[in-house]
Order: structure tokens, then C-alpha cells, then sequence
């Protein structure tokens, strides 16, 4: 674990900690204080005690978990403002305070309003969230300043010392003030209520089931708040029963805002599972089903940009209907581009689900990375298949390359050096007729020279391509080859008729190039190569007997490989140290043409 | 008409003019006549079924497809029940050829193309397969002899027994053998039949036959 979040973690514990005692404190000792008679119930005043430390435990999950830390802020300071009015008793003697503890002691409720503005993301979500918390703060602000300017102390509360902060003596206007605030109060959470009420209603099926704790608590504050605004106006006292259905209500809000959070995470995660499928490249008729269950909304559907006619259409290729997006205003559309600008896909969901943006940016991302993940795939195998096919193009140049080379040699050099010699020959015997010995003798060793030269040409020749392989093909060649190797090596060739012609060259260098190893570095006393043809594959194994311990890279092989790769092919190299070499070349005949 | 004093005729096929003239000037200077001198395989089966040809020189590789024609012209003349001698040249000495050329029958020879710069042994080559005998390269034999085996029969001949084969296969007959290597003729019979025993070969009376044997036998692996 981080240090800093360690750090973190500490100092919100000991916020939370901080917080409860202080609650708990208020709470005990404005019970203890109170006179008998004015004592609310014992279960009332637990329960009033409880609700500050539901918020403190919520502030503490809400940490955790929410996206954005101000929410549990929120949460935390509640406690602190929840102040219980026997708790002025505890301080009647401190001037100083008990107008600024009564100047704050309902902003419980300014507290609670912004927090379910803030429900679910932790900010604001639009210009009406902004305004109705501007108005709560702007009358929370007035209110705790016309309280600590104006308040007498409260009679029925407490024997409170004179308000130092006093400045005039204007019972009325306080009166106003007073009611006027909680007028504001009261409209605000039914206000906030409404609204809330109203997106919930409006919302697909499986949005409503997620959060229906939130308006029902609401429906409740606002409710209880309500009433007890109006019996405090009326200066009545509240039914017991109100007061305790206000304090579960409250307690409830934090509660539902965690449950909230909690299942956006849930869908967060269900986005991970979405990246998931992404990864393993889901195609695109699964793609609206993965969606529908992440985003647990079975009315999404997904079109898919058609690049060909400039449209969306959906994966089984028909057009996206006339106005998919708003029938009865209940869908919105996202669309899915890729980093350039390419459109990629529409995404038709539940208009509920906009409030999620992080979700719908989930998806589109996991969207987005699916599409260019196929791309860039296919993009790479086209590439790949133009390399295989250049690659098979430069092998077969080059053996076309050797072949003209040989011939070359062959019609020309070869043939002028024989005519040469057989011109040498007829000088040396005029010579001779002519008596000229010496001469004779002379032109005698430059032919032997030139003979010499010439099994050169022809080994050279030979080496650059073998004319047995273009005549004969590998029944022939491979024999021939195969006596050239100082080891004995036994031969099984079976492949009736002409292969192609590459094939047939890339088998020859193979076999050339194993046989040479045998004879280099084996130290082994029999060989054997054996070319079959066995279900349009030509199957060759080279073996021999030697110490073993070839190593696949060395130069030789490693370019056999390649040759063999490219013609579609693949050679395994199987040699364990003091059991031989075996070389398996397997080439299908289909992949040249 | 005299038989000996007839010279030889022969046709010739090369796709190489230069070759084609050398090969006729070192033939006629050989005292052999030299009736006709084509540069397809195809030409020379056709002149030699026109009659009048003893023997013909070709070489391996040819046009059309520059592989084997010369061998596939001596096929379709024996396929053709002509008994010509038919002398191969080819740039390359390749035992696998010389089998072929040995298996197509009586009277042929391979040899390597360099060897018209050694007029007596062409001309003898030429006149040897034109009497039905077997020439073949000695270099051809020298790879051969040189294979390596997994089972080497060579290896139970004597030094002298091995000289003998390597004469054998080239083609020559007893005499000739006996004249090369300056034994007499009853020695070298002794030989060639212990040879012939210690390979398993069957003693042929028809020459070319034990050519072929011993040639099969030090190619076959």
C-alpha cells in the first residue's frame, strides 16, 4: 500500500473518530442536563443520537468507493452541525458559543440537500443542481448570520447568557428570519425531491430498481420536513411519531447515497468484464448483448458504421430505423468514434443511463478499443500476407536467378572454354606436324590447365543450381547429392512425378544443408533422408547418428528455416545431445502455385 | 561395298554452333564422316531415320527446355528400334545420366564435353559405340567408385581388382583392359570374374550389359 494513501486512510479515521465523539458528547450531556421533565424518550433521543453516526459510517464507505471525495466530505461534517438543541444547556454560560452553535444547528439540512445534489458523481450535473445549492447556501449563510446578530437567547431552551454578537434588538425581523429559512429549507428539499422523483420515473425499468432508496428518502425528508416546519410555524409541538419517521428518513439519505455508489462501481466493473471481451475480440452480433448486460438495459442496440454506403446499420446489416434515438424521448444516443474521427458505431441506450457518463465512456472506450484491436489485427494479418507472399516472390526470384546463372555458365562460358581447349588441341598437333615439340608440349599443359579449370566452372556451376534437379527433380538430385556426402547416407525418395518447382529447390538446398552438416559437424557414421509425399505435404526427414547438440540458429540451418517458412513450410530440429540430428521439413505442396 | 574402308557416319546435335564445327573438325580429322550437324534433338531423330547415319553425337542439354533432350532423343531412337551407336556429351559429369544413358541399351556412351579436346578419345568413344560397345566418363566412374556406401561392396576388391572395375565400367573390353594396364588378357579375365563374383553381378556375354551391372551396382545405395 501506498504510504500517501495510508496517510490518507489515517486521517480520515481520525476524522470519522473526531466527529463521533464529538456527536456522542453533544448528545450525552445535552440529555443529562436537561431537567427530567424535559427530557425527550430515551429510544427518541438513541435514535436522534444514531443518525449522526450513520453519516459518519457512510462518510467512511463513501470514501472508499465514491468517485470523488467531497461527497464523504459532506457526510463527515454532518455530524458536527447536527446539533441537539438540549446541548445549549451544556454551554448557556458561554456567550460566545451558543449563538454560533444555534446559527448552524439546521444546516443538517443544507448538508443533506447538497448531498443528494451531488448524488450520484459527487458534483453537480447541471445549471439547476448549481442554483438550488447556491440558494441553500446563500439562506444557510444569512440565516447563521441573523442568528448570531439579532438572537435573544431562547427562552424555552435553555438560561442561556446574553448574545454578545447582538447587535440591535429586532425580535421580528429574527422571527423572519427564522421562519423564512426553514420556509426556504422546506421548498428546497421538495424542490430537489421533485426533481429527483421525476428522473426516477422516467426511468428505464432496470435504472428505477438500482436506486429507488434515494427518492424514497428524499420523499421522506422532504416530507417529514415539511410538517415539522409547518407545527413549528404554528408553534405546536410535533408528533412524536413525525419526528421519528424525519430522523429515519435522514439517516436513510447517506445510506442510499453509498448504495447508489456502490452499484455504479458494480457497473464499472461490469465494463472491466466488457474490456474483457473486447480483448479476446468479440464479434459485433455478441456486442449488443455484452452491452445490454453491462449496462442492464435491454432495449441497447448497437450500429455499426458501414464505411462502403456512408450509413450505421447494425451487425446483421440493416440500416439504423428512421429516428432510432427518440421515439418517446426515452433513448439517447452515443457515438463511438475512433482517435481520427472515424465514426465506428452508434450506441442506442436508456436516456437514464447519460447520467452515468463514466459508465457510457466505459463502454465506448472498451467500444473503441474492440474495433481498433480488430483492425489493427486484420491490418497485421494483411500485412503478414504480403510479407509471406513477397517473401515466396524473392525465394522464387532468386532460384530463377540461379537457374539463369547456371545456364549462362553453361551456354556460355563453359562452351567457349570447351571450344577453346578443343582449338588448343588442334594448334598442339600442328605443332607437333610441324615438328615443333616444344610448342606441343607447351599447348599440352595449357589444356590441363584449362580442364582443371573447367571442373571448376562446373562444380561451381553445380553449386549455384544443380541441371539434375531442373532434368531430374528430387528422385534424382537428392541420390546425387547424397553420394557426395563422405558419410554413407541411405536413400528413400518417393515422390512420383515433378513437384513444383521452388518446392523442389528448397527441399534440394534442405537436404544440401543437413547432408553438409552430417559431414561437418555430426561425427556421425551413417545418415539417412528420406521425401515422401504423403496427403499433398512433402514430408523430409534428414537423421543421422552423430553426437547431436545442433543448435537450430546456427547460420546454415537458420537460413533453411527461412527458406522453408517462406514457402510455406516448417522445419523442426530435433537433437538431443548424443542421439543424433533430426530434421523434419514439412511442406505443403497447395502453397505455391 | 568394303566394310573397312567405309568411313563412319555420323550426325551431330548441339545447340552451340561453335561446338557442333569442333566436334565435326576433330571427327573428320579422326577420319570419320560427318553426314549431318543439327541443334535440336528432335532434327537429329529425324535425320538418322532418314538412313545413312552410323553413329550420333549429342549433347545432354537442348533446346526446348534445356534439361535432357539429348537422352530423350536416344530414347525415342531405341523406342524406335534404331541400334545407332549414340555418343552423349555433357557438361557435367552425372552418374545418374550415365545410368540412363547405359540403360537405354546396347551401344552408348556419356561422355564429358571437354573431352574434344582429347580428339582420340573422342573418335574412339564415337567408333566404340558405332560397333555396339559402352563408353563411359571416367570421371563418372570416379565419383561412383568414390560414393561412400553404407555397405561398401568395393571394399572386399583388391587395389588391382578396383583398377579393373573402374576400366569395366568406363567401358572397356577385357583386351582393352588388359592393354591398359599392361597385364595379360588371362589375368584380367581371372579378375573381372573374381569380381564379378565378389559383387554378386552375373557374368553377361553381351558388353554393355556388364557395364550397366557394375554401373548400377556402384550407384545403387
Amino acid at each position: 500500500m501506498a504510504p500517501g494513501r495510508r496517510g490518507r486512510i489515517i486521517k480520515r479515521t481520525i476524522a470519522i473518530a473526531a466527529v463521533v465523539a464529538l456527536s456522542l458528547t453533544m448528545e450525552i450531556t445535552g440529555f443529562l442536563v436537561s431537567p427530567e421533565s424535559e427530557r425527550p424518550e430515551v429510544s427518541y433521543a438513541t435514535l436522534h443520537a444514531m443518525v449522526p453516526l450513520v453519516f459518519a459510517a457512510c462518510a467512511g464507505v463513501a470514501w472508499a468507493i465514491g468517485p470523488s471525495p467531497v461527497p464523504a466530505r459532506l457526510m463527515v461534517l454532518f455530524p458536527v452541525v447536527w446539533i441537539p438543541l438540549p446541548f445549549l444547556r451544556v454551554i448557556e454560560d458561554l456567550g460566545w458559543l451558543w449563538p454560533l452553535l444555534y446559527g448552524v444547528h439546521l444546516w443538517w439540512g443544507l448538508l443533506t440537500g447538497i448531498l443528494v445534489l451531488l448524488y450520484p458523481r459527487g458534483d453537480f450535473g447541471d445549471r439547476l443542481a448549481r442554483v438550488l445549492g447556491a440558494i441553500a447556501l446563500v439562506a444557510s449563510v444569512s440565516y447563521l448570520l441573523g442568528t448570531v446578530l439579532l438572537a435573544e437567547p431562547p427562552a424555552a431552551l435553555c438560561d442561556c447568557a446574553p448574545n454578545p454578537y447582538r447587535i440591535i434588538d429586532a425580535p421580528v425581523m429574527a422571527g423572519v428570519i427564522d421562519l423564512g429559512y426553514r420556509f426556504i429549507g422546506v421548498v428546497l428539499a421538495l424542490v430537489i425531491s421533485v426533481r429527483f422523483l421525476v428522473r426516477w420515473i422516467r426511468g428505464s425499468v432496470p435504472a428505477r430498481t438500482v436506486a429507488f432508496l434515494m427518492p424514497l428518502a428524499l420523499l421522506a425528508w422532504a416530507t417529514t420536513l415539511a410538517a415539522q416546519a409547518v407545527t413549528y410555524a404554528a408553534n405546536a409541538t410535533a408528533p412524536q411519531v413525525l419526528a421519528t419517521v424525519s430522523l429515519v428518513a435522514i439517516a436513510s439519505i447517506p445510506v442510499s447515497f453509498v448504495a447508489g455508489i456502490s452499484h455504479t462501481r458494480n457497473m464499472r466493473a461490469r465494463v472491466a468484464d466488457l474490456m474483457r471481451i473486447t480483448r479476446e475480440g468479440a464479434d459485433r452480433g455478441l456486442w449488443a448483448e455484452s452491452l445490454a448486460r453491462t449496462l442492464r438495459d435491454a432495449s441497447v442496440r448497437v450500429y455499426w458504421w458501414d464505411e462502403e454506403r456512408g450509413r450505421y446499420a447494425d451487425a446483421s446489416g440493416d440500416p439504423i430505423e428512421h429516428d432510432p434515438a427518440d421515439r418517446n424521448g426515452d433513448h439517447s444516443l452515443l457515438p463511438v468514434a475512433s482517435p481520427t474521427g472515424m465514426p465506428i458505431a452508434l450506441i442506442r441506450h436508456d436516456r437514464v443511463l447519460t447520467d452515468n457518463m463514466r459508465l457510457l465512456d466505459g463502454v465506448s472506450s472498451a467500444l473503441r478499443l474492440s474495433v481498433d484491436n480488430g483492425r489493427l489485427r486484420s491490418e497485421i494479418e494483411r500485412t503478414l500476407e504480403q510479407v509471406r507472399q513477397s517473401r515466396a516472390r524473392i525465394v522464387e526470384a532468386g532460384d530463377e536467378a540461379r537457374r539463369r546463372i547456371e545456364r549462362d555458365l553453361h551456354d556460355g562460358a563453359q562452351q567457349h572454354l570447351v571450344s577453346l581447349g578443343m582449338r588448343l588441341r588442334l594448334a598442339a598437333n600442328q605443332a607437333r606436324d610441324r615438328g615443333i615439340e616444344p610448342l606441343g608440349v607447351e599447348l599440352d599443359g595449357n589444356i590441363a590447365m584449362l580442364n582443371d579449370a573447367l571442373k571448376e566452372l562446373r562444380e561451381l556451376a553445380h553449386g549455384i543450381h544443380p541441371s539434375l534437379l531442373s532434368s531430374g527433380g528430387l528422385a534424382l538430385a537428392v541420390p546425387e547429392l547424397a553420394g557426395r556426402c563422405p558419410v554413407p547416407v541411405e536413400i528413400d525418395v518417393q515422390a512420383e512425378g515433378r513437384l513444383p518447382e521452388v518446392i523442389e529447390s528448397t527441399a534440394y538446398f534442405v537436404v544440401a544443408e543437413a547432408l553438409a552438416n552430417v559431414a561437418k559437424h555430426a561425427q556421425a557414421t551413417r545418415g539417412w533422408v528420406r521425401a515422401h509425399l504423403v496427403d499433398h505435404t512433402l514430408e523430409l526427414v534428414v537423421r543421422d547418428n552423430g553426437v547431436g547438440g545442433a543448435a537450430p540458429e546456427g547460420s546454415g540451418m537458420l537460413g533453411i528455416a527461412d527458406r522453408v517458412d517462406a514457402v510455406g513450410g516448417e522445419l523442426t530440429i530435433e537433437s538431443p545431445a548424443g542421439s543424433g540430428t533430426t530434421i523434419t521439413v514439412r511442406i505443403p505442396l497447395g502453397a505455391t502455385d | 561395298m568394303d566394310e573397312t574402308s567405309r568411313p563412319l557416319r555420323v550426325a551431330i546435335a548441339d545447340d552451340a554452333l561453335l561446338l557442333r564445327e569442333g566436334i565435326a573438325k576433330v571427327l573428320e580429322g579422326g577420319g570419320l564422316e560427318v553426314v549431318a550437324s543439327v541443334g535440336t534433338g528432335e532434327e537429329l531423330v529425324e535425320v538418322v531415320r532418314a538412313g545413312g547415319v552410323d553413329a550420333a553425337v549429342l549433347d545432354i542439354r537442348m533446346p526446348p527446355s534445356y534439361r535432357d533432350e539429348g537422352i530423350v532423343a536416344l530414347e525415342s531412337l531405341r523406342a524406335s528400334g534404331s541400334t545407332i551407336g549414340v555418343l552423349l556429351l555433357s557438361m557435367y559429369a552425372t552418374p545418374e545420366y550415365a545410368l540412363r544413358v547405359m540403360g537405354a541399351g546396347s551401344g552408348t556412351g556419356y561422355l564429358l564435353k571437354e573431352r574434344v579436346s582429347e580428339p582420340q578419345t573422342l573418335v574412339r568413344a564415337v567408333e566404340t559405340v558405332a560397333s555396339g560397345g559402352s563408353v563411359v566418363d571416367p570421371e563418372v566412374v570416379e565419383q561412383l567408385v568414390h560414393r561412400t556406401r553404407a555397405d561398401d561392396p568395393l571394399a572386399r576388391l583388391t587395389e588391382r581388382e578396383r583398377s579393373v572395375l573402374e576400366l569395366m565400367a568406363q567401358g572397356y573390353s577385357n583386351g582393352g583392359i588388359a592393354q591398359t594396364l599392361f597385364l595379360g588378357l588371362k589375368t584380367v579375365e581371372t579378375h573381372v570374374r573374381s569380381i564379378l563374383q565378389k559383387l554378386d553381378l552375373e557374368e553377361s556375354p553381351e558388353h554393355h550389359r556388364r557395364v550397366l551391372a557394375v554401373l548400377t551396382l556402384l550407384g545403387a545405395r
